[in-house]
């Protein structure tokens, strides 16, 4: 197997970056998937988890100038790593202002994802710093684990508000309780429920938009003001929150009652899906 | 600036607490605007350092301090007779640290000729395998001065170069670096026109087995972290100097079976564990042990580093009444010499 990219360009390197703060932010140890054609993060709804999963998916040639790889064979083109997402992130960090970025496969002592950066440095000579990021290959066996999370019909689908906003009112709830109701209708409002013996604090989002519905049949029947809701955990929701450093260009959430929440956002030309799964 | 009642000036060697210290001196702002001056001295009679800040419209500000009295050392380090001596901007080696995660302890510097090195230590990456490696690469290019004898790689912590940085970051001057074989002391040093700063950092030694300079630092067996100081060597440029600077013996190369060089140290500001020896002693032969620790599989690097501060003024000041302080000897030196071995890892 193998894997060698670059980054040469200084907006792209910025981006990819951004990405990899965002996913230590999400998850402190997630699955790196490489094909042909794209990067995938990968987190899946293992209990460890919390049963909170998610699918970060990024084309290559959009971020790297040269990209090679070796797959574990010809008709399985695919490579599956499993890293600690703040080794890379951290890595990345000091790539800020560099002239050009590689990573690729190696098997130093054990195997790694050496990150190397090469620098500008005030005289001549360049300046180079690299780091080897330890991986665990992941077994072929245990790749259908890994794949892309089926998006159920949801009942209501919304445009999220701002999410900087979403979060701080996420925060202070979480000194209350630790159960959150998110609920939403097809008339553009949201709202964030908590409730506890003493009290009970709701946050009214309105005006929010709502994308068409896959199917046309089901938004006839459903009155657009009914309410679709899910409890979860309030830490989930900050962490995934917590994870948004930028705004994303697009934010959207499907309810599927009482069973999950998937949040699908795009950050420029990064797609992020993140379910988290209501309490039982 | 030292009185006593007899209004002679004294060489007093003192040691004051950090936390005492660094709150009257927070706000720098502030002190630059609104302060006239102010004026440091000592009340040996009361054990107290005095600060006092004079504001306008006649405000005066006084902060007493007790300070304990300490029983100087002596490092044993020449830096200018090691193989490998650099300098750099403190800002560029900064910048090249940042990279290395915090949760290192130590690291190690790489040299040839032609290149400067900075990864992590290897011995600490191999341990953890969730451990990232890191090296970086500075040109020689970027150094004011780059002159290395021998290929060198030399481990030592890492908190303190960092520290060290910070620390010269607000001075203008370049930092030197001058350091040998490991196992050798290293030596960072800053000299800029009000102050200079040396500090000594222990490097791991190669193989703990064998002795490594057992003569270069005299270091107590039992003590895991010492802070020394080094004299400065007689800066003749102007100094009514708040620690005495002298050295009265030419400096000799740190072999084992060599006398020492004469450097009265000023302060111990470190381990209270630390056994000072009694009496004046001007040589010492094989005494100090080896920089790491005898606890086998142990990565436990024994760290200390230590630093003078020579201010300077105006008035020249050459008056020390005790010239020759004791020397401090590893504490169970005297036995592993009667033993005729040393005790080293």
């Amino acid at each position: 197997m193998k894997f060698r990219a670059k980054i040469v360009d200084g907006a792209c390197l910025n981006h990819f970056t951004r990405i990899s703060n965002m996913i230590a932010k999400l998850a402190k140890t997630c699955t790196l998937r490489i094909s042909p054609d794209k990067l995938n993060f990968i987190l899946c709804d293992k209990l460890a988890n919390g049963g909170v999963s998610m699918w970060c998916e990024l084309e290559q040639e959009n971020f790297f100038s040269e990209f090679q790889m070796e797959g574990f064979s010809a008709e399985n083109n695919e490579i599956y790593l499993e890293l600690t997402s703040e080794n890379l992130s951290r890595a990345l960090k000091t790539a800020q202002n560099a002239r050009a970025l590689k990573i690729k496969l190696t098997n130093k002592h054990f195997p790694c994802l050496t990150v190397s950066v090469e620098l500008f440095s005030m005289s001549n000579s360049s300046r180079i710093a690299t780091h080897d990021i330890p991986i665990k290959v992941i077994p072929r066996k245990l790749w259908k684990d890994l794949q892309e999370p089926m998006v159920p019909d949801p009942d209501v689908s919304i445009y999220l508000p701002v999410l900087k906003t979403m979060k701080s009112v996420v925060e202070k709830m979480k000194n209350i309780s630790s159960h959150l109701v998110i609920e939403a209708n097809l008339d553009g409002e949201l709202n964030l429920k908590i409730e506890t013996e003493l009290v009970c604090v709701t946050t009214h989002f309105k005006d929010l938009g709502n994308p068409p519905l896959a199917s046309e049949s089901t938004s006839q029947d459903r009155n657009p003001e009914h309410m679709a809701e899910v409890h979860i955990d309030i830490r989930k929701l900050l962490q995934f929150l917590a994870g948004q450093q930028v705004n994303p260009t697009k934010a959207l959430c499907n309810i599927v009652t009482n069973k999950m929440v998937h949040f699908d956002l795009l950050h420029e030309d990064v797609s992020l899906q993140y379910f988290i799964p209501a309490l039982s | 600036m030292n009185e006593n009642e007899h209004d002679t000036t004294l060489n007093l060697k003192c040691k004051l607490g950090m936390k005492s210290i660094l709150p009257i001196f927070r706000c720098l702002n502030s002190l630059e605007r609104n302060i006239e001056k102010c004026k440091i001295f000592t009340r040996s009679d009361k054990c107290k350092v005095v600060i006092q800040f004079f504001y306008r419209h006649g405000i005066k500000r006084t902060h007493n301090i007790c300070f304990q009295e300490s029983q100087p050392l002596q490092v044993i380090f020449d830096k200018n007779v090691c193989t490998n001596t650099l300098m750099i901007q403190p800002r560029l080696l900064a910048d090249a640290i940042v990279l290395f995660t915090s949760s290192q302890e130590e690291v190690t510097l790489a040299v040839t000729p032609l290149n400067f090195c900075l990864k992590s230590s290897n011995e600490e990456s191999m341990d953890l395998s969730n451990a990232v490696y890191s090296e970086m690469f500075v040109g020689s290019d970027d150094f004011d001065f780059f002159q290395i004898g021998m290929d060198t790689e030399i481990t030592f912590c890492f908190k303190e170069l960092k520290g060290i940085l910070t620390f010269s970051e607000a001075t203008h001057a370049p930092i030197s670096i001058y350091f040998d074989f490991p196992g050798k002391p290293l030596a960072l040093s800053i000299d800029d026109m009000l102050v200079e700063a040396n500090f000594i950092l222990a490097t791991l030694a190669d193989e703990p087995s064998r002795a490594s300079s057992p003569q270069s630092l005299c270091l107590s067996q039992k003590q895991k972290r010492s802070d020394l100081i080094k004299k400065k060597a007689g800066k003749n440029a102007t100094g009514q100097t708040l620690e005495c600077i002298s050295r009265k013996a030419a400096p000799r190369r740190i072999y084992p079976k060599e006398t020492l060089t004469n450097i009265s140290a000023l302060e111990n500001c470190g381990d209270p564990g630390m056994k000072r020896a009694n009496g004046d002693i001007s040589e010492v032969s094989e005494s100090s042990v080896s920089n790491t620790e005898e606890v086998p599989g142990s990565l436990c690097l024994r760290k200390f580093s230590c630093m003078f501060f020579g201010a300077v003024s105006s008035d020249q000041q050459e008056h020390f009444n005790h010239p020759f302080d004791s020397l401090a000897r590893a504490s169970d030196s005297e036995e592993d010499m009667n033993n005729g071995s040393f005790s080293l890892s």
